[in-house]
């Protein structure tokens, strides 16, 4: 297993796309949060003390664009073997399969991991430096950012890990699609369009139930601070639900790299 | 020259037409565009047709008058409470919320109007208080007139009213309410904030009729408790507060025709994925290298492939807008938005078409810039991934985002490109149609630019 985990660092090592789409996750995790950050002041609130403003939840929106390189990255883990052929070899130096599939897995979520805390990380200091000259400052009740605090380091953590399991549902994916491209636009339809189409479902309780179950909805609920009684669900039963995303497609896309001619 | 262009035509339309996953990637774009506009339409509804059709919320002070006669006062001081704060004169046949009425009014910023039955509208002077201000009634004909000096009388206009032979005189303020933009809870969201304007007159008379006591209240609702609102007077000097609109209320603001396409942000996904496609595939065939064997002249061939998708995805959206427009119109009226706030528009209208074409349009422009950072790019996820980043992530993000911000995004990215179906402008409009789509040709033209130039000096 060592080997394999080791074989797969090397792939995914020696390709420069991981690098970069690496680098991609990390400067367009914190970019997006710092000018979404930058673009909020208290000017437009009844008061500075009554905007209340999720200020950890606004310096991780970054996240909304970052996780598009995690799955671009997982993906091409997968889809990459297809498209050159590559796989037949693989399978054929290790022909235990879920070996394979997991040795990507655990490579490719260890990866995601690191470039994740430093987006998350980068993001909260951004936000450390930047809120307090939007009118955020402790006078009127906006503590400065950090990890000391509970549940900004629960929004971290949590954001982190949000990270990981993208990576995750994003790679079971590919390898039940196997097509880059088709399993990209599988993804993101799950990720950005099934929010948006459930808000049109004229049933209110399935439309409830997708809006609340939808992976990036359900998932991003262990980055809220602010009125968390408010929320459909507990911020690490929302994270659980996007686990239970990704352990799926994990499951399927092992039983079908099992079972399928490669 | 242009025949060898020809054939390049013809062999990317070949090798379009050929891959099925590409001719069902367009079918899908159809398909999602035109269901989902259809879905997001039968859901939701208005009462726009219900609702009232006037505002009429003042303060108004005020005696009888019998038959002809007159109204005047001085208005000796205006508070700038709204742009749009009026102070003046009325006749009202009632002091019934909605009836008939004909005013000479001052406002801060927007000079002396003549206004009538919520239709009449003439600008007079542009002067400010202190001023006079004069309505007379002859017979069925009001008329309006303001002075500097309450001597020198100009006529501002004048309207034929049918009132009873008894009606209200007296003066009046009114002041809108304040567009707000507020933002709590990580949200932006819009609201009107009522305002109170306060005035002084002076000399005040009406004639026609018995002299009688002035009397005074607020007419239709008031926003403000009956302390704030009210009139005092003291040595033949009134002071007035009253807060409201006295106008026509616009029906139904809603955008029925951008409201047909709101699938198109779905279908656009197909579009960019099989455009995208349509040239990244050929370099990870090694396909391109026989392309340019065939076809030494590399810009010419990227012409041609931008020419091909750029027409048949415009065919293919043609479909998917009209079909989209066709479907989502029964639903809009099975859900209450019918004449008169909404009247019916018609496939062939002027701003339909633009909008259906202009839809189109934007999708043989997203595939044509798709295309260009495909080949940029030369690698299919990474190209798909930046096109989702700029269509797909800030519909997302909107709501989050400040107003000014959200419109600023809406004006300068490729997104812009969406405004050519609307048909409305409202305080959320960021940019206007042609405008609009001519932002996405930019991005689209540098796209290619940028394209044609790499693939000139780099190897296949």
């Amino acid at each position: 297993m060592r080997s394999t985990v080791y074989t797969e660092w090397t792939k995914l090592r020696t390709v420069p796309s991981s690098a970069w789409l690496l680098i991609g996750t990390v400067v367009s995790t914190v970019a997006l949060g710092s000018l979404i950050t930058a673009s909020v002041n208290t000017d437009f609130c009844p008061s500075p003390v009554e905007c209340f403003e999720d200020t950890p939840k606004l310096s991780l929106t970054g996240v909304y664009l970052g996780q598009l390189t995690v799955v671009v990255l997982a993906v091409l883990a997968m889809t990459n073997e297809y498209g050159t052929r590559m796989i037949q070899t693989t399978l054929s130096l290790a022909p235990r399969r879920y070996r394979v599939l997991s040795a990507k897995a655990i490579v490719v979520t260890a990866v995601v991991l690191v470039a994740a805390t430093v987006g998350v990380l980068g993001s909260l200091l951004v936000g450390r430096l930047i809120l307090p000259r939007n009118g955020f400052t402790p006078l009127h009740g906006y503590p400065p950012l950090s990890l000391g605090d509970g549940p900004t380091l629960r929004a971290a953590a949590g954001t982190v890990l949000y990270f990981g399991l993208i990576a995750l549902l994003s790679l079971g994916v590919g390898a039940i699609v196997r097509d880059t491209a088709g399993a990209i636009t599988t993804v993101v339809s799950l990720l950005y369009v099934l929010p948006i189409v459930a808000q049109f479902v004229p049933d209110p309780d399935v439309r409830k139930f997708l809006l609340e179950y939808a992976p990036m909805s359900a998932g991003l609920t262990i980055q809220v601070t602010v009125g968390v009684d408010l929320l459909p669900m507990r911020p690490w039963a929302g994270i659980g639900v996007l686990a239970c995303w990704a352990s799926a497609a994990m499951i399927a896309g092992f039983a079908l790299f099992r079972y399928r001619d490669a | 020259m242009s025949d060898r262009f020809g054939h390049l035509v013809r062999a990317e339309w070949t090798k379009f037409r050929s891959v099925r996953r590409w001719v069902l990637g367009l079918l899908i774009a159809i398909g999602l565009t035109v269901v989902l506009s259809t879905l997001f339409a039968s859901v939701g509804g208005t009462d726009a047709n219900s609702a009232p059709a006037v505002a009429d919320r003042f303060h108004f002070v005020h005696q009888p008058m019998t038959g002809d006669g007159s109204v005047v006062a001085r208005v000796s001081g205006q508070e700038p409470s709204h742009d749009w704060a009026k102070a003046g004169v009325m006749i009202k046949q009632s002091t019934a919320s909605g009836s008939p009425y004909a005013a000479i009014l001052v406002t801060p910023r927007n000079g002396v109007r003549f206004q009538a039955d919520f239709r009449t509208d003439i600008g007079g002077s542009g002067r400010t208080a202190p001023l006079w201000l004069k309505l007379t009634r002859s017979g069925t004909t009001i008329t309006g007139y303001e002075s500097a000096d309450g001597t020198t009388w100009t006529e501002v206009g004048s309207v034929s009213l049918s009132l009873p032979q008894t009606v209200e005189a007296g003066m009046f303020v009114a002041s809108p309410e304040i567009v707000e933009i507020q933002r709590q809870f990580g949200g932006t969201s819009i609201g009107g904030r009522p305002t109170l304007g306060r005035a002084t007159f002076d000399n005040a008379s009406v004639s026609g009729g018995e002299p009688a006591k002035w009397q005074h209240e607020d007419i239709g609702a008031s926003m403000f408790t009956s302390d704030e609102t009210g009139a005092t007077e003291s040595g033949g000097t009134f002071t007035v507060s009253g807060s409201g609109e006295i106008i026509r209320l616009q029906q139904g603001d809603d955008d029925l025709i951008f409201n047909s396409f709101t699938g198109v942000v779905f279908g656009l996904m197909a579009v960019i994925v099989v455009a995208v496609l349509f040239i990244t595939s050929e370099f990870k065939r090694g396909m391109i290298r026989t392309t340019f064997a065939a076809s030494p002249r590399r810009g010419r061939v990227l012409v041609a492939k931008a020419l091909v998708i750029g027409l048949v995805t415009f065919v293919a959206g043609l479909a998917a807008t009209a079909g989209a427009f066709l479907l989502s119109q029964p639903q809009f009226r099975a859900n209450g938005y019918r004449p008169p706030a909404y009247p019916y528009v018609h496939l062939f209208d002027g701003v339909v078409m633009r909008a259906v074409v202009g839809g189109a349009l934007f999708l043989a422009l997203l595939a044509v810039l798709s295309l260009g950072i495909g080949a940029i790019l030369r690698r299919s996820a990474g190209a798909i991934a930046l096109l989702i980043a700029i269509f797909i992530v800030p519909q997302i993000l909107f709501g989050g985002l400040p107003l000014n911000v959200a419109l600023w995004v809406g004006r300068v990215t490729p997104v812009a490109g969406l405004a050519i179906m609307q048909t409305t402008k409202r305080w959320d409009t960021a940019i206007d149609p042609w405008p609009g789509l001519g932002v996405l040709a930019g991005y689209a033209a540098l796209a290619m630019g940028v394209a044609i130039w790499q693939v000139r000096r780099r190897d296949a």
